[in-house]
């Protein structure tokens, strides 16, 4: 069943058979899997939801083992009706996905209503994004087969995207609708252990203070298409709670200094005209000639920070925006030039984490992704743990960026001490790496052994550095990177009473 | 390597591991760790086998020559320059800032495409002069808005619109000649679009909690107020302590308090002696010198009654101290002490008075009743008089002459104690008081009566046997013996005892046998003694004849004291 280069398990979909039959463009409907042409090759898709357009039916699509943010609105043209189309499978739809713990509680008293209306809501929103057309598409055609990637060189830079990082497992599930079939116990049954699990999800959220994905919160098709940022236009890869009225607008206007969003470019420029902040609104704390650091209380620019979570969360899948931006600090990395402190990417940090996480959420723009920045920001929150005096880690689950950029970032430290003390022929202990980096052991450990740099031989425990690695790093040292001056940070870790932290004061 | 299944150490964070580059060791000789359990990426589980993300892992550590395809962002096409005039002037010092969002934009209320249809064919309609800029178009927006906003925080459920008279006052705020001409129909036009929206607010808001159910569900709310962490389930025995450690520090300050305020009290009192001190011996130099000089006035400024008599007066009112553990400071700084000697005097005081009042009268009744005897006063009580109690009569004892007891060895030796203690003082082994009566005992001889009771029962009466408790007479110089306590020695005491003493002698054939005892028959007593319970078993039998006797001569004892044996 797997298609052509796909190597993981189908994600879409349940494991349990379904029925299966053709269809064509009019009896497709929602939950139904088919085959879809995405770069030239076809590919297991689940259809979330229907539009009709002017140019005729379109259907929001997830691929199988795509990221969402891969998600797109196909034409009828673009899916093999001569495939037999999977049929949502009412009964199993609560073990679907094996991955899906969770599915949206639904309330007790109407939920085949509520599931309707949600439908209704769903469409709507999604309405607005297809009168302009997702330049995705194309760019997707355009690129390169995947198998045969462009070669290059870049090794800093092939992750420096935006990371992300949530904490829940399990995927939102598809919010299917509730199958008018159901027999009541059975429903019964499901919402119970639906909104159990909902409950605990919010209690943990309530006491951890992450600000980690709640994945029944997730809403799986994007609500704004397109946002004017800067001097950009960014599109946006995953759903934000802006408010509803603008996921009717061809685009978003964001101010790049308040954040604040406008859905129409008078009022924007209106505001343009009154807005006087040039930088992030609150004190530097790093400056070099090439970036500088923002440190920024929640608490104190509430409306800053809401505005930099709800722009992050574009970008960001795990991230959630269910609770207020109080406990958390925001350290925000900007590039200068004559009109001002230009926002490059940030992580948020909470102010005492339980867990010794030193980010929460961490994010590059996506025009400043793939240039080094992302290291920059790993790299600065490492030297804060450092002045803290602490070790520190982010905040899981990691995205697949995130995970990318933490991996290279974690590796090319650790291969440096690793070569130092090789060097001076000294043994090291995996704490005393953690400790010279500011990194958690199971980080070391994790970096190790995804290098398989640890191995067993002649009885004991070795490192080995391979050699690959070592010729990366004398090419990566000839290329000048930019890196962090724990000089020129002028920090004191905030302190915080419990009083402060609990009620804000 | 692949067959080789070795069992691992297990690797500690702590263990020293030696580096190696790959070419100093031989890549057949050793194998990687791989853990069973895969390593955890850290990523959503099921994102984790996305085709992007694995095709790059599947190179791990190779030059990144896979991407992940993001979908990328695109040049504007707007003015930049337009829409961002300023010049950011750069600052020689890390920026410092505190200001938020509001407080940089100023005027929060911004002109939509809408409006600005609207106030051109308003301002179509005026003069020049008399037209609505956009800057105080905004300002009357915003102080509707807001408003709105404060007065009907729930307008889009229950509709209601909030009236023009109430809108008057935040206008009064703003520059009025330039406002209040328009500011009506700014507010119908307020008004209808109000309306068209659903009487919300003009700008798009986000949607914050507003109903718990709804709201949960709402992928839109977002910024939820976080609730209060839970509080510790220990917490009300936090409290408890807590409020005992402030009883306690309260106490603790209340005692410090008190130590300071003595202590200062004492050194006022040392302040006050020396004062005293000075002022005598200035007495003292004035009195020589008037003394030296002749001077004669009254000697008023030699001596101070006034001050004396101030602290006397309140020492007599006060009334008696509270029965209470703690003494009261008292307010006059002078201790307790003092004053409870005073009352106790002044009691005494009074009851000597009352006493030398009564022998007054007592004195003065029996001067009147000189030579006169009243019998009548006393009736029940016996005459006074030398007259003897016929019916007592003296006890006059006889005692034979008894020869010593045939007494063994053993018990001859024995006084090892006395002698070493007070052979001086130690009374004769024999001594016949019966007959040897010394004079002394001969003036008040012993006297006896006898009588008969109810139901026959017979008393005898004893007079003039006691002797002084305190006086201790030549026989009972021994008493110290049995006087001393148990504490240095450890086990039971001895009582040593002249055994062959007469009275001794005598007490003990009137008491009856124990019974343990009366089965010895046996003429040679300490033989055929048998043990008494808890008797060590290899003593010597002068010990052993001791130790068989304190149960009998526990007693003599008070005897001795209060009478003599019959």
């Amino acid at each position: 069943m797997s298609p052509p280069g796909a190597n993981g398990e189908s994600t879409v979909g349940s494991d349990a058979p379904r029925q299966k039959g053709k269809a064509n463009a009019d009896t497709l409907k929602v939950g139904c899997i088919a085959w879809v042409i995405k770069d030239g090759q076809p590919r297991r898709a689940e259809i979330l939801s229907i539009r009709d357009t002017k140019s005729g039916r379109q259907f929001y699509c997830n691929f199988d083992n795509f990221n969402k943010r891969l998600d797109e609105w196909v034409p009828v043209a673009r899916i093999d009706f001569n495939q037999d189309v999977e049929w949502p499978n009412p009964e199993k739809e609560k073990q679907k996905d094996g991955k899906t713990k969770k599915a949206p509680a639904v309330s007790k008293k109407q939920p085949s209503k509520k599931a309707q209306k949600k439908v209704a809501k769903r469409e709507q929103s999604v309405a607005s994004e297809g009168q302009t057309p997702h330049p995705w598409a194309e760019f997707v055609e355009s690129q390169p087969q995947v198998k045969t990637p462009a070669k290059t060189d870049d090794a800093e830079d092939k992750a420096n995207a935006s990371l992300e990082f949530g904490g829940t497992p399990g995927v939102g599930p598809d919010e299917m609708e509730l199958d008018e079939d159901e027999t009541p116990a059975e429903r019964a049954k499901k919402e119970r252990a639906q909104s159990f699990s909902r409950e605990e999800e919010i209690e943990k959220l309530r006491t951890s203070g992450s600000m980690t994905q709640n994945p029944a919160e997730i809403s799986r098709i994007r609500n704004i298409s397109r946002v004017e940022f800067g001097r950009y236009i960014l599109f946006p890869w995953y759903f934000s709670p802006y408010p509803e009225a603008f996921s009717q607008e061809d685009c978003m206007f964001i101010c790049e200094f308040c954040l604040s969003y406008y859905g129409d470019l008078k009022s924007f420029s209106r505001h343009r005209q009154k807005c006087t902040l040039q930088h992030p609104p609150g004190n530097e704390i790093y400056r070099d000639d090439f970036v500088s650091f923002f440190e920024i209380d929640g608490r104190r620019q509430r409306t800053w920070c809401r505005n930099l979570c709800l722009l992050s969360k574009m970008f960001l899948d795990h991230k959630t925006l269910y609770y207020d931006v109080d406990p958390f600090l925001f350290y925000v990395m900007t590039t200068r030039d004559e009109h001002g402190n230009h926002l490059i990417g940030y992580f948020s940090k909470e102010k005492e984490s339980t867990d010794g996480y030193n980010v929460a959420c961490i994010l590059t723009l996506p025009q400043y992704q793939r240039k080094g920045y992302g290291r920059l920001l790993i790299q600065f929150s490492y030297e804060l743990s450092k002045i803290e005096g602490k070790l520190g880690s982010p905040e899981k689950p990691l995205s697949d960026l995130g995970l990318l950029s933490y991996r290279q970032y974690w590796s090319e430290n650790i291969i440096e001490v690793l070569l130092q003390s090789s060097e001076r022929e000294e043994k090291c202990t995996i704490e005393g790496i953690a400790s010279a980096l500011s990194m958690t052991t199971q980080d070391v450990e994790h970096t190790l052994q995804a290098l398989k740099m640890q191995v067993y031989h002649k009885g004991e425990h070795k490192i080995v550095v391979p050699e690959k690695l070592i010729k990366q790093r004398e090419k990566s040292k000839l290329k000048q990177k930019r890196i962090i001056e724990p000089d020129l940070i002028q920090w004191k870790p905030p302190v915080f009473t419990a009083a402060s932290r609990t009620w804000g004061w | 390597m692949a067959t080789r299944k070795v069992r691992y150490k297990k690797l500690s964070v702590k263990t020293p591991l030696p580096v190696l580059r790959e070419d100093q060791i031989d890549p057949t000789e050793y194998e990687s760790l791989t853990n069973e359990s895969q390593i955890a990426t850290g990523v959503e589980q099921a994102e984790e086998n996305e085709y992007h993300l694995q095709a790059v892992l599947q190179g791990a550590g190779v030059a990144a020559d896979k991407e992940i395809p993001v979908p990328p962002p695109e040049e504007s096409t707007l003015s930049y320059d337009a829409l961002y005039p300023q010049k950011f002037q750069q600052t020689c010092t890390y920026i410092r800032f505190s200001q938020t969002v509001e407080e940089c934009i100023g005027c929060m209320y911004d002109m939509t495409e809408d409006d600005e249809a609207f106030l051109e064919s308003y301002n179509k309609q005026r003069v020049a002069l008399a037209q609505l800029s956009d800057d105080d178009f905004e300002k009357i927006m915003e102080v509707f808005e807001d408003t709105a906003y404060i007065k009907t925080p729930f307008a889009a459920v229950d509709q209601t619109v909030v009236a023009y008279d109430e809108m008057l006052h935040g206008l009064h705020d703003l520059d009025k000649s330039k406002i209040m001409p328009h500011a009506k129909e700014i507010y119908e036009f307020w008004k209808s679009r109000r309306q068209a929206l659903g009487n919300r607010p003009l700008h798009p808001t986000l949607k914050y909690e507003m109903h718990q159910e709804s709201d949960d569900m709402d992928p839109y709310v977002c910024f939820r107020r976080r609730e209060v962490r839970l509080t510790r389930k220990t917490r009300q025995r936090d409290v408890q302590s807590a409020e005992k450690l402030k009883r306690l520090r309260k106490e603790l300050e209340e005692g410090r308090q008190l130590v300071l305020a003595s202590h200062s009290r004492e050194l006022l009192k040392a302040e006050m002696l020396k004062t005293d001190r000075a002022i005598f011996e200035q007495r003292a130099q004035l009195k020589e010198h008037k003394i030296r000089l002749g001077i004669k006035t009254d000697d008023e400024d030699l001596i101070n009654q006034k001050k004396r008599k101030a602290p006397d007066v309140p020492a007599v009112q006060r009334p008696p101290p509270p029965s209470q553990i703690r003494m009261p400071l008292r307010p006059d700084g002078r201790p307790t002490e003092a004053d409870l000697a005073q009352l106790a005097d002044r009691l005494a005081e009074k009851e000597n008075e009352l006493r030398a009042d009564i022998e007054k009268k007592v004195q003065n009744h029996s001067d009147w009743n000189k030579a006169h005897v009243d019998l009548t006063r006393g009736p029940l009580s016996p005459v006074v008089g030398p007259r003897p109690d016929l019916s007592f009569r003296p006890a006059k004892t006889q005692y034979l002459m008894t020869p010593p007891a045939s007494a063994s060895s053993a018990s001859l030796e024995e006084p090892m104690p006395m002698e070493l203690d007070k052979p001086e003082n130690h009374p004769p082994v024999f001594k016949f008081r019966g007959v040897a009566q010394d004079e002394k005992s001969m003036e008040n001889p012993p006297v006896y009566r006898r009588r008969i009771g109810r139901l026959n029962r017979l008393w005898i009466d004893r007079r003039g046997l006691a002797s002084p408790p305190g006086e201790r007479s030549e026989e009972q110089s021994d008493q110290w013996k049995y006087d001393q306590s148990s504490d240095d020695e450890e086990d039971t005491p001895m009582y040593e005892v002249d055994p062959f003493d007469t009275r001794a002698l005598k007490f003990r054939a009137s008491v009856p046998l124990p019974p343990w005892m009366s089965r010895a028959t046996v003429p040679n007593r300490q033989a055929a003694l048998p043990l008494p319970p808890n008797m060590p078993p290899n003593l010597p039998p002068a010990q052993l004849a001791q130790l068989a006797q304190p149960p009998q001569q526990a007693l003599p004892r008070p005897m001795s004291q209060g009478q003599p044996a019959l």
